[in-house]
């Protein structure tokens, strides 16, 4: 029945409506540089969707849980027999996806008899020197996107456009962590709040935009933050370049970004 | 097999050999050249080591680090074959990075211990022709106990828990009587001592060493080398820098007639 060629496009196009359809519910994922690396946050309900990859590696997904653990493994076998057999430093994100997980999800996309990845992964790698981190966003059909400064993983492109678009208005030089924790917060409930009105609008994202207005107040979208985190859990990570010893992940623990996350924001984390 | 995290598990599937076994030779002596120690101190571990390296007769290098880091909480002294020691500190170091980022959790202490065992068991054959053998004292600090730990090997993989302290290395007949006079009959027993007194007694005791062992290095104020002392406490490993040595060597170590 895919022998015709067009059939084959078909059955692609299929795939990308279905997925598309399985992040609707999904919980977006933002990851943006601060003073002394990268910081990641999403909120996560019961699953962790941030993890340690490397000395200088660390994942944000979203999608399928069992799927994502897949490529999780894939990449930390990858890497650490990389860094073994060659050195830490030769462990890069670039090389991580592009001869590693992206030719992988890809694949798995493209055979219509079986089932694809349910994953949209982001990639961060603190550099060696400051100034040199790299983000990659990798979409389920294995397309990778690379960044310098910030990155969102969202339900669909617009609602992501418009995250990064918030990310670059609010920060104009490198900030604090403290400042990072507030920004990457509410840009994650900016993206949250639009897939949800997207959803609603069952006609589907199919629009460039979402036409949310470009000055968004903080305060709204704290507003929201508290509709929706109060069963769930804030979880943040660091790859920060102060940490002592080759590991530089650090996963924050919710005392410190009780302390970290803005006074106004009137979440009392559990 | 992903799901046990074991790297050298992974590893051996990918072809790896470690502690290749070698046509045995004559039954050779096993060289240990060099000083190791590690005792418990009032705050956790102090864990230090001599910095020669030699081959028979001929010092090789004067900058050796032998007491090795492997992770945040625990490092490996070493006393044997270098090659085959910094390649079982490589093998460790990913081990216990695999398995924390795969299981999502740190590996035990005790499940550390058994993995320097486990190399040590597959080096024997390396280690009874001549060509191989490691003898490491392992220190750490162990969550599960909230205490420090010392436990020494021998060639064959068998762990022994130094309680008080542990040596290693052809030096170290001269400074194991040395610890136990000084744990037994001392002003206070080791375990008692505040951290710089305890690194004067290791400076000491390194000295000691090197005194009667020609394969351990002592301090060369000269090119300002002092040994590699590094202390474990919950906080994790902390090396003690040279200037501080210096400073300890000079005013506690050096006898002024």
């Amino acid at each position: 029945m895919y022998e015709e060629p067009y059939k084959w496009v078909e059955a692609v196009g299929n795939r990308r409506q279905y997925l598309d359809e399985q992040f609707k519910q999904g919980s977006p994922v933002v990851a943006l540089t601060y003073d002394s690396g990268i910081l990641l946050l999403t909120v996560s309900k019961g699953t962790p969707k941030l993890y340690e990859i490397y000395d200088r590696l660390a994942l944000g997904g979203m999608g399928h849980p069992a799927d994502l653990e897949k490529l999780r493994f894939s990449l930390l076998e990858m890497a650490h027999v990389e860094g073994f057999n060659r050195s830490p430093s030769d462990v890069t994100g670039g090389r991580m996806v592009k001869y590693g997980i992206a030719p992988v999800i890809k694949q798995a996309f493209e055979e219509v008899f079986k089932a694809p990845f349910i994953v949209k992964i982001l990639l961060a790698e603190l550099g060696q020197k400051a100034g040199k981190e790299s983000l990659l966003v990798i979409n389920y059909d294995g397309t990778f996107e690379e960044s310098a400064h910030c990155a969102v993983l969202a339900a669909s492109k617009p609602v992501e456009r418009d995250m990064v678009a918030y990310l670059k208005q609010q920060v104009s030089t490198l900030p604090s962590l403290e400042q990072a924790c507030g920004i990457a917060l509410r840009a994650w409930a900016l993206g949250d709040r639009l897939q949800r009105k997207t959803g609603e609008n069952t006609s589907g994202p199919s629009h460039e935009t979402t036409q949310e207005p470009a000055a968004v107040d903080a305060a709204s979208l704290y507003a929201h933050l508290r509709d929706t985190v109060a069963e769930k859990t804030i979880e943040c990570a660091l790859l920060d370049r102060s940490q002592s010893g080759s590991s530089k992940y650090r996963a924050v623990t919710s005392e410190e970004l009780g302390r970290l996350l803005p006074k106004d924001i009137g979440i009392v984390l559990s | 097999m992903g799901m046990q995290g074991d790297f050298y598990q992974l590893l051996k599937e990918q072809g790896y050999q470690f502690g290749a076994s070698v046509a045995a030779g004559e039954g050779r002596e096993f060289m240990t050249a060099t000083t190791i120690l590690a005792f418990k101190y009032r705050d956790g571990v102090l864990v230090a080591g001599d910095r020669r390296a030699t081959a028979g007769n001929m010092v090789m290098y004067d900058r050796t680090d032998k007491v090795l880091e492997i992770d945040r909480h625990s490092v490996m002294a070493i006393a044997g074959v270098p090659a085959t020691a910094y390649e079982m500190v490589r093998v460790l170091e990913h081990s216990f990075k695999y398995y924390r980022r795969t299981q999502l959790q740190e590996l035990s202490f005790e499940g550390k211990l058994r993995a320097v065992s486990k190399l040590l068991k597959d080096n024997v054959a390396a280690a009874l022709s001549g060509t191989g053998a490691v003898v490491p004292v392992f220190a750490g600090y162990d969550f599960q106990q909230e205490a420090a730990k010392i436990y020494f090997y021998d060639i064959l993989g068998a762990e022994f828990e130094g309680v008080e302290y542990a040596v290693s290395g052809s030096g170290s007949p001269t400074i194991r009587g040395i610890l136990h006079y000084l744990n037994t009959w001392g002003e206070r027993p080791l375990a008692a001592l505040a951290e710089e007194e305890a690194a004067i007694q290791a400076l000491r005791l390194l000295t000691s060493a090197a005194e009667f062992d020609s394969a351990t290095g002592g301090v060369n104020r000269e090119s300002n080398l002092y040994p590699i002392i590094k202390l474990i406490t919950q906080d994790g490993v902390r090396v003690m820098p040279d200037d501080q040595l210096k400073r300890l060597f000079e005013s506690k170590v050096v006898r002024h007639v």
